[in-house]
């Protein structure tokens, strides 16, 4: 069981964007369209000399406590158990966009010609984990900003650095914790960046009033039809049974 | 038996009943088994689960599902547009009510199914029935609700068939499996009674079998379908 | 490599052993498990995979050692083909000098490769220049057609009447090789618009051209160089490293670069002040004699004339020209004195800047020497051996020839082989000393680059046969009477090339083509060979590559199973102290700071400050890139996101008072030509500089993405020149920017 994470050290990113151009080529991700990311720190020139940017690399953090998977109605996207990646099932999904608007990130868009969500997955579909690469962002980061691996593998990198080096997440607001599996190294910027849980309207519609009511439909239904049958087999009306079975009627 | 038998269903009317049996039956247990969500799963995450393992993983659930949903739309559309005479009246039959005898009887059923004649006795009604057409009332609010939340069905299925197809706005999709998913609830707690009613009660035995054969004793239409059986009648009368 | 049955187990191969190097190959133990993990069961074989989750059925891929061409570096890459096609570029982690990374402009190797714009046939101009009409030509048609012309130029004007411009491509050496031979001296190329000032500096230094050890270093103050975002490898990605080990970086810069935005203190230094902070730096460590004396006893020429030529310089001074407070001047020069040796003032690269660039780039040269960190571990390196030969070939005596090529003697430093494309050019449309009337270039781009567009057309007045070898009609190819279609680097094979990247590595590379050349493109080798055929010298292209290669590798044999094996060579040669025992190239045989041969031909043989020309409500102009495309390589359908146009970058503060807003159209005017873009309001500007991104406002329509779009600084810059090196100078153009009315 793989828990696979990023520990990024934004500190010595330099917004090149190998990662985001090496990540389009790999996945084919459409013009227009990104799967990752550099954000950046506003400079403050009045510090004079000493005024900064601060660059940030980013992509879907694959949490622990995906809400894009909780808004999923029919799982098309989940939670890898063997690996821990937020994965898409392309061929299950009906592209209703629930998905897309519960990630507090924004690491998912809908594909414009695939009409379904689409994300980074580690290089997973690629195929490059599979063939022993690094996702293509990591292997052709310059200066090594992004490293990937295994956090229940205690050798790995990811493991090493979070051991190493106090890091932080970045937090969707509003006060539910999605547990991302993407790791600062500390004193990261800007780390205010993320939204809110947001789940969409069609879904808290379908969780809290739809659901319910069909239950309660079903269940009345049912319980009708209990009683009926109860009642067919304990207090059989004697003269209907006669009447159904006896040829000529009364009337 | 030897009592006249009146003919009710013709061999077409009893296919496109049974075919339909089978689709609601496969779509109701495979789009059941496409909910797979913890907030959403109507009877638990065991049964997605058991579905998607029957079927080799949720797309083709989804696939068997779309498909068999074409399917049935389709045949329907067929029997509609090659049978425009027969649908008409049927639609005909369904939708025209008498709410005031109409309601009675729906009122006196209940009783009756739930309490027998003593039921009826306890409440003041007399124990014989307002007399119903081809279909009683039960029979049409079941109909009613089957060709409204059908052709809903249809149409928020299609929506979400052609969502990852030709639609730019997800918004369609993901309110037309709510509607859709509230729909077959509302017909499918219908169903529950209609199944009682025709293959498990005596009330309506006669009318399971005739979904077999085609036809109903005299006695029964007479008893169960007055204004129908009048209406036979006149028209054999006729033919005679 | 070879393609499929072999390749499988090379790249095992090279996996398992990459383990020690890099990253690549660490997922290997679990690819197994990782491959069931979708957990997509055995059904899914037998409906549509396209939509399905997981790793989809796919065509094996092989994987293929190139080498990067998408800008001068020369980074090492893995190539991943598919059904013949390329689908994905990867580092390749054995390539130390790019330290096994592949930038954005690399990945975006496959869009070039697929680029639709992509030059298909030979071409030749059928309406007036400019206009588009083109016939299509086969190959014979058009070497016939260009053995003649250059046979009627040769026999007019001398076989000099050809002027060519090798690009600085792999293929390169051989137009270079086909062009000595054919007879002509007039070889300019892409260099005269770079890094001649720089290279001219440190020669009339240190007698090298100078490699960073960047990685190494403590200290490290940045001016005239943005490596951040103009990536230099290895010195982009060790300045990061270098920095985690606690290097100290200054950045001089009027524009906040991304260099600046790292850097540890950013100056928005006065533009073309540079040498008067150098000056004052050097005088502080003089004054104070904070340089190493035993350092300065055997290797520096001249320190006390320079000692009392800079004491004028005092960083008060500075301070007023520079606008760098004298205190920051002075810390500074304390700092990196105590960081020394292991601290430097990094050389950079592109430095045709200014008309005195010669002398600001010795000024920091010079400042290097005091820090007396020559070929020393964090300072300033010399070339290293490689070993790659560089194959000889007869250069045949043609009588009628002039004495020397078309700018002799026009600049005092001209570097012989590279020469001046800005006073050549001049030289051309005057017609003296001598008419050139043919023009060969290949892959390099004059129209976009060079400053003063319009006296490149003015020059192709005076040409009557231009012929242009690229891959897409760049603007000088729409200029051009000839069109050659070049295939990508992808698609050919290269001879051997010899790198350095400072410490990092000595090392050689070669490329092999990934696929098949597309279309009717030829390679640079192919079209030498078949002109020299037509044109009566066969015998200097009587070569296969590999024999070319064999010959190359000559002395280091061992380099041909390595560049097999791992994509690259590296020879295990001497990094520091190479001139520990043997004196340096240059006159006094140690560092000049006092340069004797300037003094003897009537110039400053120590840097003399100049104050930049000022002029009242003007801009001073200057140009730069950045990390996503090189030079006016921008018709690119993936960097093209990154940046889609270029703006004018202006302080708020002046714009507020030429009333300029934010977003709006603003018209870019200089004595060269005027140019319209949208005004950027920036507060990482100087308030008295001005900038423009190059590569955009292309004239050729085929060009598809970036035609019109934004504005070219070749159109507005005029064309200095570097007085010594001859090199363009391409930050001496003052503008007014206007609204742009209507």
């Amino acid at each position: 069981m793989k828990k696979y994470a990023m520990v990024i050290d934004s500190s010595v990113c330099i917004d090149c964007k190998a990662c985001m151009a090496s990540c389009k080529v790999q996945n084919n991700v459409p013009r227009g369209y990104w799967r990752n990311w550099i954000k950046h720190t506003i400079p403050d020139f009045s510090k004079g000399p000493l005024t900064r940017t601060h660059f940030q690399p980013g992509g879907c953090m694959q949490c622990d406590n995906p809400t894009c998977v909780q808004a999923c109605p029919s799982g098309a996207t989940y939670k890898d158990p063997q690996n821990g990646i937020v994965h898409v099932n392309e061929a299950l999904c009906i592209g209703c966009g629930n998905c897309i608007k519960a990630c507090p990130y924004d690491a998912r868009f809908r594909h414009p010609d695939k009409r379904v969500p689409d994300k980074c997955d580690f290089c997973f579909s690629s195929g490059r984990l599979e063939r022993g690469l690094l996702p293509a962002c990591v292997d052709t980061c310059p200066t090594k900003a992004r490293v990937f691996g295994d956090l229940s593998d205690p050798d790995s990198d990811v493991s090493r650095l979070l051991r190493d080096k106090p890091a932080v997440r970045v937090l969707a607001k509003g006060g539910i914790d999605t547990k991302p599996n993407m790791y600062y190294v500390a004193a990261t910027a800007p780390t205010d960046w993320a939204g809110e849980v947001e789940f969409p309207g069609a879904f808290t519609v379908m969780a809290t009033l739809v659901n319910p009511v069909v239950k309660v439909a079903v269940g009345l239904s049912a319980l009708g039809v209990a009683v009926m049958w109860a009642k067919q087999i304990f207090s059989p009306d004697k003269e209907e049974s006669e009447h159904e079975s006896s040829a000529p009627g009364k009337d | 038996m030897n009592e006249r038998m009146i003919h009710r269903h013709t061999r077409l009317s009893i296919f496109m009943h049974w075919f339909n049996a089978f689709c609601w039956f496969a779509l109701l247990l495979t789009g059941l088994g496409l909910i797979k969500n913890e907030q959403l799963n109507p009877v638990g995450a065991w049964f997605p689960s058991l579905m998607r393992s029957l079927f080799g993983g949720g797309e083709n659930l989804l696939m068997v599902h779309q498909y068999l949903g074409l399917i049935w739309a389709g045949a329907f559309l067929a029997y509609v547009l090659f049978k425009r005479r027969e649908t008409w009246a049927f639609l005909k039959e369904v939708f025209t009510v008498s709410p005031a005898s109409d309601m009675l009887w729906l009122v006196k059923m209940n009783l009756k199914m739930t309490m027998g004649r003593k039921g009826l006795q306890r409440f003041g009604l007399t124990p014989d029935m307002p007399p119903q057409g081809f279909y009683n009332f039960g029979q049409k609010l079941f109909a009613q609700a089957s060709v409204v939340g059908g052709v809903v069905i249809v149409v928020t299925g299609l929506v979400m068939f052609f969502s990852t197809i030709s639609m730019d706005n997800p918004g369609p999709a993901a309110w037309s499996r709510v509607i859709h998913y509230l729909t077959v609830g509302v017909v499918f707690a219908g169903l529950l009674v209609h199944i009682f009613m025709a293959a498990i009660s005596r009330e309506e035995r006669p009318a399971f079998m005739s979904m077999f054969t085609g036809n109903v004793s005299e006695h029964y239409a007479r008893h169960h379908h007055p204004l129908w059986h009048a209406q036979v009648a006149t028209e054999k009368d006729k033919d005679d | 490599m070879k393609p499929a049955t072999d390749s499988s187990t090379r790249e095992h191969g090279m996996k398992t052993e990459a383990k020690t190097l890099s990253r690549r190959g660490f997922l290997q133990a679990s690819a197994a498990v990782a491959a069931t993990a979708a957990g997509v069961p055995a059904l899914k074989g037998y409906v549509s995979s396209a939509h399905a989750a997981g790793v989809a059925q796919q065509a094996p891929i092989t994987s293929h050692y190139t080498v990067c061409d998408m800008c001068f570096n020369r980074c090492g890459m893995i190539a991943q083909v598919q059904n013949g096609r390329v689908v994905k570029l990867d580092p390749n982690p054995k390539f130390l000098k790019s330290r096994g990374m592949l930038c954005a402009r690399g990945n975006a190797a496959v869009e070039h490769l697929y680029d639709p714009d992509r030059l298909k046939t030979p071409l030749l101009r059928k309406g007036a220049r400019g206009e588009g009409k083109w016939q299509q030509l086969t190959w014979e048609q058009a070497l016939d057609h260009t053995a003649e012309q250059f046979t009627r130029i040769a026999e007019k004007y001398t076989r000099c009447g050809v002027m060519f411009s090798p690009g600085s491509d792999m293929q390169s050496q051989f137009l270079n090789r086909f062009a000595e031979v054919f007879g002509s001296y007039n070889i300019t190329s892409h260099e005269t618009l770079c890094l001649l000032s720089k290279n001219r500096a440190y020669l009339d230094t240190f007698g090298e051209t100078p490699y960073a050890d960047v990685l190494y270093s403590k200290y490290i103050i940045i001016a005239g160089a943005n490596p951040l975002e103009a990536i230099i490898t290895p010195d982009t990605i060790d300045l990061m490293e270098a920095r985690k080990n606690g290097c100290k970086i200054v950045v001089l810069d009027p524009r906040y670069t991304k260099t600046a935005a790292l850097a540890d203190e950013w100056f928005a230094i006065r533009p073309g002040t540079d040498m008067a902070f150098f000056l004052a730096l050097t005088s502080v460590i003089t004054e104070e004699r904070l340089y190493d004396p035993d350092f300065a006893e055997k290797m520096l020429f001249g320190l006390d004339e320079y000692a009392a030529h800079v004491r004028q310089y005092t960083p008060e001074w500075a301070a007023g020209e520079c606008g760098i407070p004298a205190q920051d001047i002075r810390r500074i020069a304390r700092e990196i004195a105590a960081a020394a040796p292991a601290s430097m003032i990094y050389p950079g690269r592109r430095s045709s800047d200014y008309e005195d660039s010669t002398q600001i780039r010795r000024s920091m040269a010079i400042a290097n020497a005091l820090l007396s960190n020559w070929d020393r571990p964090g300072g300033v390196l010399a070339a290293r051996e490689v070993g790659v030969r560089a194959p000889y070939f007869d250069v045949p005596w043609y009588d009628d020839n002039p004495a020397d090529r078309i700018d002799h003697g026009m600049a005092p430093g001209l570097i012989h082989h590279e020469g001046s494309f800005k006073l050549m050019r001049d030289a051309i449309i005057k017609g003296e000393p001598y008419p050139i009337r043919g023009w060969f270039t290949f892959k390099t781009n004059f129209m976009q680059t060079a400053a003063n567009r319009n006296k490149t057309l003015e020059m192709l007045n005076h040409l009557d046969f231009v012929v242009n070898a690229d891959i897409v009609m760049s603007d000088t190819a729409w200029y051009s009477d000839l069109v050659l279609p070049s295939p990508s680097f992808l698609e050919r094979n290269d001879p051997v090339s010899a790198l350095q990247g400072s410490s990092a590595c000595a090392c050689a590379v070669w490329r092999d083509a990934v696929v098949p050349a597309m279309y009717e493109c030829r390679d640079m080798l192919w079209i030498c060979t078949e002109l020299s055929k037509r044109l009566g010298f066969p015998e200097s292209f009587d070569f296969t590559l590999d024999e070319y290669r064999k010959s190359q590798l000559e002395s280091i044999p061992e380099a041909f199973e390595a560049i097999k094996a791992d994509g690259v060579y590296y020879n295990p040669s001497k990094v520091y102290g190479i001139y520990f025992d043997s004196p340096l190239k240059t006159q006094a045989q140690k560092i000049e700071l006092f340069n004797q041969r300037y003094a003897h031909e009537g110039l400053d043989p120590m840097p003399v400050y100049k104050a930049p020309r000022r002029k009242e409500g003007a801009f001073r102009l200057v140009v730069g890139r950045t990390a996503f495309f090189t030079h006016s390589n921008t018709n690119n359908a993936l960097l093209i996101e990154f940046k889609d146009e270029n703006t004018l970058w202006m302080h708020p503060r002046p714009a507020a008072k030429l009333g300029l807003k934010d977003g709006e159209m603003v018209e870019v005017e200089s004595s060269a030509g005027k140019v319209a873009l949208a005004l950027r309001l920036f507060e990482g500007m100087e308030e008295e500089t001005v900038y423009m991104a190059t590569g955009f406002g292309a004239l050729s329509p085929e060009l598809r993405l970036v035609h019109n779009r934004g504005a070219s600084i070749a159109e507005v810059l005029e064309d200095h020149s570097d007085f010594i090196s001859g090199n363009m100078a391409m930050h001496e153009t003052l503008v007014t920017v206007t609204r742009r009315v209507g």
